[in-house]
């Protein structure tokens, strides 16, 4: 099967600058890849490369199965929701699709019919014969999708779609991006600030450094290659408090235990610091070392914010 | 590695020309800038009309006179509007941040950049079609209507043609659109200025040559031949050759040549 993104060694130089080094990377179809990195790693760049509106300085990619020799073919398959898009404040936002399905070959009747069913689809239809300066922010990123969307792309590129949205805006304009993958079938890549939208969206994620593709997997394959250290709620019979305690700090893998303020029974321990050792091996050997101690283990929870450490780890001095 | 990807055949619109050329007109027309930029145009003509005609009642000026000056500021006036809406063509979208979702769709950018060059010349268009009555006022009765209207349109749709492409190169190459409506405007004085040059300068070989080579000057000379001094269109001739060859040249050049620098701008993205 042709992957649906697939680069080799792209750069993106602007005079000294390196905005992208060296992407290389494949997705497949119906993937939902997101993308990482802190301010600067190239995430708008290779975006901008990939949608042949930047031309690469070297290597070379193909979308949809389509050579970036060929952008105008590239173009024809893709949808692409800018970081930070404007819109035209005097067109209503049936016209702005109309307008941009015309421009992707539809005709008059047809462009009109795709903008109602994308307007339907994103929860404007009611709103379609507004001017577009009327919608508030989040109105105008669905909007933004849905134009995305006029073409019926095999390949969405949604570059910052949460970008200043409430969390009723970022939790409604995830949910379309969810729906575009699995309802449409599209490969989308979801370049984004957020973590926690790459964890509950992405089927896979990589991590962008200085231009360099420094992290590719799934979610839980980036936390375990990137070692990063993880913390977890530990709850013992309050008795047991002290010998809890002694357990873990002499476990392999475990790098700080403290006692929960005001809660009693309750330890808060740091896993996975240890050179060498991967987290898993380190809860492993945490939760055996409690059970050797007879310690009355009530609960263990690790924290959520898994995708973050390891973005820290990995990003760390950029 | 090179990713050789799957040749596949191009499906773009049959003529993206005419899609961007519809929605521009009804962005411009519909939106409303058009219709005031008309008022104010129809507003300045009326009052010039009314001036003319007045001091013609009065013999202060030749009934040919008042047509020919009537005409000119229309003309210019007309290609003033037409240059000033391609200068804001892509530095316009570049700043409204509408640029980069046009340029993700698979129209030629050719025919992009033509389809805003025929609209920003509509404005020249509807502003001679607003001149009309009152030339027809000015010139009635002595058989001048006809050739004044002709004259006009051909020699206005030549200038407008001109600098509006003039100002779709500066749209494009400008990094901000005050940059390109500012130096636009200037441009447009540059042009205009040897038509204020006293009689002794634009007379000899090199006044001549100035007014010639001047798409603007040499125009308006024309019309003025035509309309005050009565010649027949073949006499002079050669004073619409610079409009003619900078009108119809810069119109095919433009959207050609400018197409591969249209650019979100410099360095952006990071």
């Amino acid at each position: 099967m042709t992957a649906a993104i697939e680069a080799a060694g792209v750069a993106k130089q602007y005079g000294s600058l390196v905005a992208v080094e060296d992407l290389t990377l494949s997705v497949a179809q119906g993937e939902v890849l997101g993308v990482l990195g802190p301010n600067g790693a190239g995430k708008t760049t290779a975006i901008r490369v990939l949608t042949t509106i930047l031309e690469p300085t070297r290597g070379s990619f193909a979308v949809a199965g389509v050579s970036h020799r060929l952008p105008a073919e590239i173009r024809q398959r893709i949808g692409v929701l800018p970081e930070s898009a404007g819109y035209p404040s005097r067109q209503t936002g049936e016209e702005y699709l109309v307008y941009h399905a015309r421009l992707f070959g539809q005709s008059r009747a047809s462009a009109r019919a795709t903008a109602r069913a994308l307007l339907e689809d994103v929860g404007l239809a009611d709103r379609g014969h507004s001017l577009i300066a009327s919608y508030s922010r989040g109105m105008r990123q669905r909007l933004g999708i849905a134009r995305a969307l006029v073409n019926d792309p095999a390949v969405v590129f949604l570059d910052e779609p949460t970008l200043g949205l409430d969390p009723a805006g970022q939790r409604q304009v995830l949910a379309h991006v969810r729906r575009i993958a699995g309802e449409r079938g599209a490969t989308v890549l979801l370049s984004t600030h957020l973590l926690t939208e790459v964890e509950e969206n992405c089927s896979r994620v990589i991590i962008l450094n200085r231009g360099r593709v420094i992290a590719d997997g799934t979610v839980a394959e980036v936390v375990r290659r990137a070692a990063a250290p993880r913390s977890g709620m530990l709850h013992v019979h309050p008795e047991h408090v002290e010998r809890a305690t002694a357990a873990l700090r002499a476990a392999r893998g475990v790098a700080e235990v403290s006692r929960a303020n005001g809660q009693p029974g309750a330890l808060q321990v740091v896993l996975g610091a240890v050179p060498g050792v991967a987290v898993d091996t380190s809860l492993n050997a945490a939760v055996r070392a409690l059970l050797d101690a007879d310690v009355g283990l009530v609960s263990f929870e690790l924290e959520g914010a898994r995708l973050s450490d390891a973005f820290l780890a990995m990003t760390e001095g950029s | 590695m090179d990713v050789a990807g799957v040749p596949v055949p191009a499906r773009r619109p049959s003529s993206g020309f005419a899609v961007v050329v519809e929605q521009e007109l009804r962005d411009l027309w519909i939106g409303g800038r058009g219709l005031a930029l008309m008022l104010g145009f129809s507003v300045l003509i009326s009052a010039i009309a009314y001036l003319t005609a007045t001091n013609t009642a009065l013999n202060f000026l030749e009934q040919r006179e008042s047509v020919n000056l009537t005409l000119q500021v229309a003309v210019a006036v007309g290609a003033l509007l037409a240059l000033l809406a391609a200068a804001d063509a892509v530095s316009g979208e570049r700043e409204r941040g509408t640029l980069e979702s046009l340029l993700l769709t698979p129209v030629r950018r050719t025919e992009w950049l033509a389809g805003k060059l025929a609209a920003a010349l509509s404005l020249w268009l509807v502003a001679f079609v607003v001149t009309v009555p009152y030339v027809w006022f000015l010139a009635r009765g002595v058989g001048l209507v006809g050739n004044a209207l002709a004259t006009g349109f051909v020699v206005g749709t030549l200038i407008a043609l001109f600098l509006a492409s003039v100002g779709l190169v500066l749209s494009v190459l400008a990094t901000s659109n005050r940059v390109s409506l500012s130096v636009a405007l200037l441009l447009l004085l540059a042009l205009f200025a040897p038509t204020q040059l006293p009689s002794s300068a634009q007379r000899g070989w090199a006044g001549d040559l100035l007014l010639r080579a001047n798409p603007v000057t040499a125009g308006e000379h024309y019309v003025g031949k035509i309309v005050v001094s009565g010649h027949a269109w073949s006499e002079d001739v050669s004073w619409l050759v610079s409009p003619m060859v900078a009108g119809i040249a810069a119109a095919i050049l433009v959207p050609l040549m400018c197409a591969r620098f249209v650019r979100l701008g410099r360095g952006v993205g990071e």
